[in-house]
């Protein structure tokens, strides 16, 4: 067994290298349209939590206003945005605007590497805990969602503390004051899940479904009364301080709640379908295909890590069956079917063919953490069954053999996160012509800022199409893109037209080439040569 | 219950010869043995022939993958060699047919021949059925062979349609071959090049060409004729842009005086955009020659698709000829209507 200071100081070494290398790659990841209006809410929100120390009246009539903006989803994490940007951009000037309502997001970066590294360890000892958020990180896709201000990846990150509390809190139901610590966490920790974002609602269920499988069923029935005192006591917590959180940190609810919540739901339930192109079809309206979010987990998560994490997946499956026959005394079967049932219910989720299917990974991002986790112990396991005596030599060798390829994927796709494929579909020029969504959220327009800085003319009219009024102002505000360049609305009022390459928004393109009489682009971003977003000028206004 | 025999068993040992196995057989016997029942050292040796193999595969993926993308000067050097030998009636087609870049670093138009465009295409075939091709006598494949998710599908489809090829020429990790078509599709008079001196009038009521080329009707905006590029089910289709006029009493009439006309008049109708799933009502292309209905084609709501029509023209071969397009439709919500047509001998 590692010491518990080890342990620690592992998941802080990760913590600290995810918040680095987050903070670090995040100025070449352009303002997704999500996030463009994130920054302006988190501003927005912070502004009230800024009057409210000085005056709470005051901030009571504003919370109405000053919470407006973006108030389909709850306050908590565009909150800490706007406080680490109130921090660091405008208290102490050490980072731009961008990157300081990003420094929020690194933090749940961090959090989320400590907590696999924790759990890594838990379950496969020091290995586990250096491999666990390795193959999480080193999946492109994840890498990406490491560094908006967006709210995938903090969700995940509150996913994971959530069920590791839980889980924290069943094995310490002996130690009375424990328990009650532990469940008042997870009970908190899934508050702050359902106050970032709406997918945390499906916790409880989810861990209630758990209980009464590894808890409830195999011991068979009892009395009532022993049945009540056997519910976890973070049942009763998440029921008590969940939406107690959920309250706290959104004053958008604090007046007229009732109403305000029935449009929270009703935004949520009847989510619009964005088109979205999968295997050569634009996918519009429900029924969806069940095996979507199964067949783009496939072709974005880097092949050898797939190949672990699906061997984890087994291997659970097989301790747990080998437990449920009485053959193996050792196998926790709460703690499997916990790892399980969280990775694969939001894939699963996300599987029902109503459900709205777009945003790439981001929607079944809770999964992947868990099957991180499968696939560290599952690398793990392999390299102590096949050589006893150099476990941790064949381990690590395994461990390698699986991240060197990922961590290159990384490294060759950012900052184009969203446009990510592995070497299953080919990468992007595969994925390009086996018809999948070449990329999404408009943040690609970072990559033709200089072109646009250096060529257009003065006060251009730029159509930008997918980048929203939000994240062009937010570069601007930034120095990224010139002050002087005016919005457009279309191709008819604009000098310069920026077309981000989505099949459903061709006709946007072709419509550039007839009020443009050019079919000719002035500058390109490619991705293994498959367009990205290509830039279309007027004769005149292109220097 | 009878006693066995005094004289013991019924059989002798030695009287069945154990079976004699071939070496093939014994070494399957221990392949068998060793796999059977599962264990989990096989689960473990699986999961790692699994992680090394795909490992491998993934890192030399990576490791290879820029060999096989062409470099910006590959880029330029068939830029070079198409400015140099191409000439009116040339196209250039992409394989892969994402290989958009090209239009960034292809000349649009070539510095010999100033007046005739370099048509850069991106379908995704090039049969005789999918794409006429019209006006075009060769057609440059610019290919990137060894790039992830190219196939040889665009090229057979020229090569069946080509008299000679000139290539593959390599530059790098591009592919140029020059495919000179057997049967060209020249038309005697593509129309939406006639569009200037077209009448259009919608209701009876004349609209008028305004300096942008676009025929303003004395209707709602929409209601406009004008020649552009629009996207036909994801691919871009030069045609007439001719939204229907509201009602029955409202067609939009679209009248090409002084056609040259052969013995087919040949067109593709379809709806621009996210339009194509939408709409209620089916848009009437009708077609007459010197004030005779010879034809109509329907375009039906809903049915994404650049869909051909063809009409038999032969009594009017030989001559100019007034050929008019009639516009309508019961219900105009949605028609984002577009078509094409052309003469041919």
């Amino acid at each position: 067994m590692l010491p518990a200071t080890e342990r620690h100081r592992v998941g802080l070494a990760w913590a600290a290298a995810v918040l680095v290398l987050a903070a670090a790659t995040a100025p070449a990841v352009g303002v997704s349209r999500d996030e463009g209006a994130y920054f302006v809410a988190a501003e927005s929100y912070a502004r009230f939590w800024r009057t409210a120390l000085g005056a709470p009246g005051q901030a009571l009539a504003l919370a109405d206003r000053l919470y407006a903006p973006n108030h389909e989803h709850p306050g908590l994490a565009k909150g800490l945005y706007g406080l680490t940007h109130a921090v660091l951009a405008e208290g102490l000037g050490v980072a731009s605007h961008a990157q300081g309502f990003r420094f929020g997001a690194f933090l749940f970066a961090a959090a989320l590497a400590w907590l696999l590294a924790l759990w890594g360890r838990d379950l496969a000892g020091r290995a586990g805990s250096l491999v666990a958020p390795a193959l999480f990180f080193l999946v492109p896709r994840h890498f990406y969602h490491a560094h908006p201000a967006a709210l995938d990846l903090p969700v995940t990150a509150l996913w994971v503390a959530t069920a590791f509390t839980y889980r924290g809190s069943l094995a310490r139901r002996g130690e009375p004051s424990a328990y009650v610590r532990w469940s008042i966490a997870a009970g908190l920790l899934f508050g702050m899940a359902v106050s970032v974002k709406h997918n945390a609602w499906f916790l409880p269920p989810l861990l209630l479904l758990h209980w009464l499988a590894a808890e409830v069923a195999p011991h068979g029935r009892g009395t009532l009364a022993g049945r009540l005192r056997a519910v976890p006591l973070a049942f009763p917590a998440m029921l008590v301080l969940g939406p107690v959180v959920f309250l706290a940190t959104w004053p958008w609810l604090w007046h007229d709640a009732g109403a305000r919540l029935r449009e929270y739901l009703a935004f949520h339930l009847q989510h619009v379908n964005y088109s979205w192109t999968y295997l050569g079809t634009v996918m519009r309206e429900p029924p969806f295909p069940v095996a979507y979010p199964f067949v783009v987990t496939a072709l974005t998560v880097p092949a050898a890590s797939l190949a672990a994490m699906a061997g984890g997946l087994a291997q659970s499956a097989a301790r747990l069956w080998t437990a449920a026959r009485r053959r193996a005394g050792d196998v926790s079967i709460s703690d499997e079917l916990l790892l399980v049932l969280n990775a694969l219910f939001p894939i699963l989720l996300i599987a029902w063919p109503t459900v709205p299917h777009f945003g790439g990974v981001k929607h079944w991002l809770p999964a992947m953490p868990f099957l991180a986790l499968l696939g560290a112990r599952a690398l793990t396991t392999a390299g102590r069954l096949l050589s006893p005596r150099r476990a941790g030599r064949l381990t690590a060798a395994l461990a390698a053999l699986a991240l060197v390829p990922a961590a290159w994927a990384v490294a060759h796709v950012h900052p184009f996160g969203t446009a990510a494929y592995n070497e299953i579909a080919g990468g992007a020029g595969g994925a390009a012509s086996l018809g999948m969504q070449r990329q999404f959220w408009g943040d690609d327009m970072v990559a033709v800022l200089p072109a646009l800085n250096e060529h257009a003319i003065p006060a251009a009219r730029v159509w930008y199409q997918e980048a929203s009024f939000d994240a062009v102002r937010a570069y601007q505000r930034d120095g990224r893109l010139r002050a002087d360049l005016r919005w457009a609305d279309g191709p008819e009022s604009a000098d310069v037209s920026v077309y981000h390459f989505h099949q459903e928004f061709r006709d946007k393109e072709f419509a550039t080439w007839s009020q443009f009489r050019t079919a000719r682009p002035v500058a390109g971003a490619y991705l293994d040569e498959v367009p990205l977003i290509q830039v279309y000028a007027r004769a005149g206004v292109w220097r | 219950m009878p006693l066995p025999p005094h004289h013991g068993p019924s059989w002798r040992l030695g009287d069945v010869p154990p079976p004699q196995l071939s070496p093939l057989e014994r070494a399957l016997a221990r392949v068998r043995d060793a796999l059977w029942p599962p264990r989990a050292v096989h689960g473990a040796a699986l999961l790692a022939a699994a992680v090394a193999g795909l490992g491998f595969a993934g890192t030399l993926f990576q490791a290879t993958l820029s060999a096989r993308l062409p470099t910006e000067l590959d880029w330029r050097a068939v830029s070079a060699l198409i400015e140099r030998d191409a000439r009116p009636g040339d196209a250039v087609a992409l394989s892969p047919m994402w290989a958009e870049r090209a239009r960034e670093v292809l000349p649009e138009r070539l510095a010999a021949y100033p007046e005739s465009p370099l048509v850069v295409m991106a379908y995704p075939r090039y049969t005789r059925a999918a794409e006429d091709l019209v006006g075009v006598r060769r057609v440059w494949l610019v290919s990137l062979p060894r790039a992830p998710g190219a196939t040889g599908q665009i090229a057979a489809d020229l090569a069946a349609r080509a008299a000679a090829a000139d290539g593959p020429q390599r530059l790098g990790a591009i592919e140029v071959t020059r495919y000179d078509l057997e049967s060209p599709v020249i038309p005697l008079a593509w129309l939406p090049d006639r569009l200037a001196s077209a009448r259009v009038s919608v209701g009876g009521r004349p609209c008028a060409l305004d300096a942008g080329g676009v025929f303003r009707c004395p209707a709602p905006p929409w209601v406009h004729v004008s020649r552009e590029v629009r996207e036909i089910e994801y691919l871009p289709r030069a045609c007439l842009y001719a939204h229907p006029g509201s009602g029955a009493d409202a067609p939009l009439v679209i009248e090409f005086p002084d056609v040259p006309m052969g013995r087919v008049l040949r067109g593709h109708t379809g709806i621009v955009g996210e339009a194509m799933l939408a709409g209620n009502a089916p848009v009437r292309l009708a077609v007459t020659v010197d004030g005779e209905e010879v034809g109509a084609a329907v375009e039906p709501p809903r049915s994404p698709g650049w869909h051909t029509f063809q009409i038999d023209t032969t009594r009017h071969a030989g001559h100019g000829a007034t050929v008019a397009f009639t516009v309508t439709a019961s219900d105009t919500w949605q028609r984002l209507f577009c078509f094409e047509a052309m003469t041919l001998p």
